[in-house]
């Protein structure tokens, strides 16, 4: 509790950054009770408004209104990037918990696979292995939650290791502890803190990422609305027309990656000063 | 030296066939069929035995394996298109030049721009100078590049009447027209990369400009021009070099996309295309030479550090 004071207090950008995560949060969880309409109600009546009260972002080509659009676009945005993180830190500590404190034959394995998967440029890979799956959000949220995965693995093994060093854990070995109780009793909990902070920064590349495979036609397909779908190219004919189909969408991407970047941030230099970038 | 450059290239033989073995097992056991789509959506053979026949994938997939990785390490040959028939290293080599082009400006704008508005936040710490630079940065960090791009495309055509070249030109043969292609898009994806180039160079330097032996400058009376360019920013420069090196496969991999929108006949198209068809060869074959390539970049940087450092020796 103490961290969230400390942000109001002291993180003006980061408390910014928490109230658009909120925001988006509330209309994702509300999306169904705060949208007049459905995400693909159309009307072909009322193609290409710009603004009007009763479309405040206008609407697209088939007439539904780009607001509610937008709000059921954070909901799948939310969806796949909270779900790919906890799973992604979940397989993160678990290997890189396990290769730390094992060590020789396991560890030079795993971190072998780690150095073979890094050497790919992520989206290319990314693509890759979903063309072959095919889209859907569980495809798009377990895909990403294991690249995150093993991108951390290596993150949360450094922490690991030089933990692992301490005195105290040699002592509670000296107890007599086994290796599952000292793995999880001692040396799970003070790697938490580098968890929290690789999971927030973590969800504003996720997101980007998941808004990057929709816009190639990878992520969550029509009709559901994505936010990188919205953007993406088979729409491009008719943001000549209507320009406010590109540059809503690309406000919204961006206010949520700025506000999950602001909040992980700040959250991260509360929480574990050693991470500290740039 | 030389022995610790042969050591890491011998380490790099390992990963790259990690590589190839992660890349060739996804295409042969994850759903999407080639044989399938080839068939039944093209009629390319008259039934799917036949075509995969044909193809060879009703060998054992070690023996498919083998067949190509051998191709490549024997005889530097990495396979032909299975729709098109073509040499997949051919249509790579000819495409390769647009896509290095494109990241070679894209870094070139990104470190030019990171580096030089971190270098007056430092400096001006705290200054209006700073907090603009500051804010500039998170922007590039926030918006993404896709989006960027396509409101580069769409609004200056609806308002000022100007539409991005669609037709490619190489710079071989006209080098200012290439040039006036490539630079819009370079700069949509320079401009959004130079945000954490710019953060990490701006701590960078203040930790540089708090240490002792600037100090000593400062009490001989060094100008701060002196003091900045040619004491601190070559220190200051190595977290730099290995961020952009970090990045390298995301240009990489953001050259796909950028292709795609403004129609440049990158290595990213031909991958993406392929993609779309589920070209077994070309997406394994041009995932390992790029995966390759980073490798290989990864090791040029490592040794850079040599030169900007030259505390680090091997």
């Amino acid at each position: 509790m103490d961290v969230w004071v400390q942000l109001l207090r002291k993180k003006p950008l980061g408390t910014l950054g928490g109230a658009i995560v909120l925001v988006m949060l509330a209309a994702a969880a509300l999306a169904d009770w705060i949208t007049p309409y459905g995400f693909s109600q159309t009307s072909l009546r009322e193609r290409f408004i710009a603004v009007s009260p009763a479309h405040w972002l206008g609407t697209d080509q088939l007439g539904r209104d780009l607001l509610t659009r937008l709000v059921f676009g954070a909901r799948i945005s939310l969806y796949v990037g909270f779900g790919a993180v906890a799973l992604g830190s979940v397989l993160a500590t678990a290997t890189g918990v396990l290769s730390a404190y094992f060590g020789g034959r396991l560890d030079l394995l795993l971190q072998r696979g780690v150095d073979a998967w890094m050497a790919f440029p992520p989206l290319l890979l990314l693509m890759t292995i979903l063309s072959l799956l095919g889209p859907s959000v569980f495809n798009i949220t377990t895909v990403l939650g294991v690249a995150f995965g093993i991108q951390n693995s290596r993150v949360i093994r450094g922490v690991a290791l030089s933990i692992k060093e301490h005195t105290f854990v040699e002592s509670a070995r000296a107890l007599g502890a086994g290796h599952v109780r000292t793995a999880l009793g001692h040396i799970l909990p003070n790697v938490l803190p580098t968890i929290i902070v690789v999971a927030t920064t973590g969800l504003s590349t996720v997101i980007l990422t998941e808004a990057s495979l929709s816009f190639l036609g990878l992520g969550v397909p029509p009709p559901y609305p994505t936010w990188g779908g919205m953007l993406s190219l088979a729409g491009l004919d008719h943001m000549y027309q209507a320009p406010w189909l590109a540059i809503w969408p690309a406000v919204a991407l961006s206010l949520a990656v700025f506000g999950f970047n602001m909040l992980g941030d700040a959250l991260r230099d509360l929480l574990d000063p050693r991470l500290k970038g740039g | 030296m030389t022995r610790y450059v042969l050591r890491r290239v011998a380490l790099a033989i390992p990963t790259l066939f990690l590589v190839s073995v992660i890349v060739f097992a996804m295409m042969r056991f994850m759903p999407g069929d080639v044989v399938t789509r080839m068939v039944e959506g093209h009629a390319y053979a008259p039934t799917l035995a036949a075509l995969r026949h044909d193809l060879g994938l009703d060998r054992p997939v070690h023996v498919q394996y083998l067949d190509w990785i051998g191709g490549i390490v024997l005889r530097g040959d990495f396979g032909n298109s299975y729709w098109t028939r073509q040499p997949i290293l051919e249509e790579f080599v000819r495409r390769f030049p647009v896509t290095l082009e494109l990241a070679g400006l894209t870094i070139l704008i990104s470190v030019v721009m990171g580096i030089a508005i971190g270098i007056v936040s430092a400096v001006r710490q705290d200054t209006a100078s700073d907090y603009v630079g500051r804010v500039l940065a998170i922007l590039a960090l926030s918006v993404p590049y896709f989006g960027l791009a396509v409101l580069v495309v769409v609004l200056p055509s609806i308002y000022f009447k100007w539409t991005p070249v669609w037709t490619y030109v190489a710079f071989t043969a006209d080098p200012l027209a290439n040039l006036k292609i490539m630079i819009v898009p370079a700069l949509v994806f320079g401009v959004t990369r130079a945000g954490p180039i710019m953060r990490i160079m701006r701590s960078a330097l203040l930790d540089v400009l708090r240490q002792e032996y600037i100090r000593t400058a400062w009490s001989k009376g060094l100008s701060e021009r002196t003091i900045v360019l040619r004491h601190a920013l070559k220190n200051a420069l190595i977290p730099v070099v290995s961020l952009v090196g970090l990045q390298t496969p995301l240009y990489l991999g953001g050259s796909v996309i950028i292709e795609a929108i403004f129609r440049l006949p990158g290595v990213g198209l031909f991958f993406f295309e392929a993609l779309t068809r589920l070209d077994y060869p070309v997406v394994q074959s041009v995932n390992l030479i790029i995966a390759g390539m980073v490798v290989g970049l990864n090791l040029l940087i490592d040794l850079s550090y040599a030169y900007l450092d030259p505390r680090i020796r091997y």
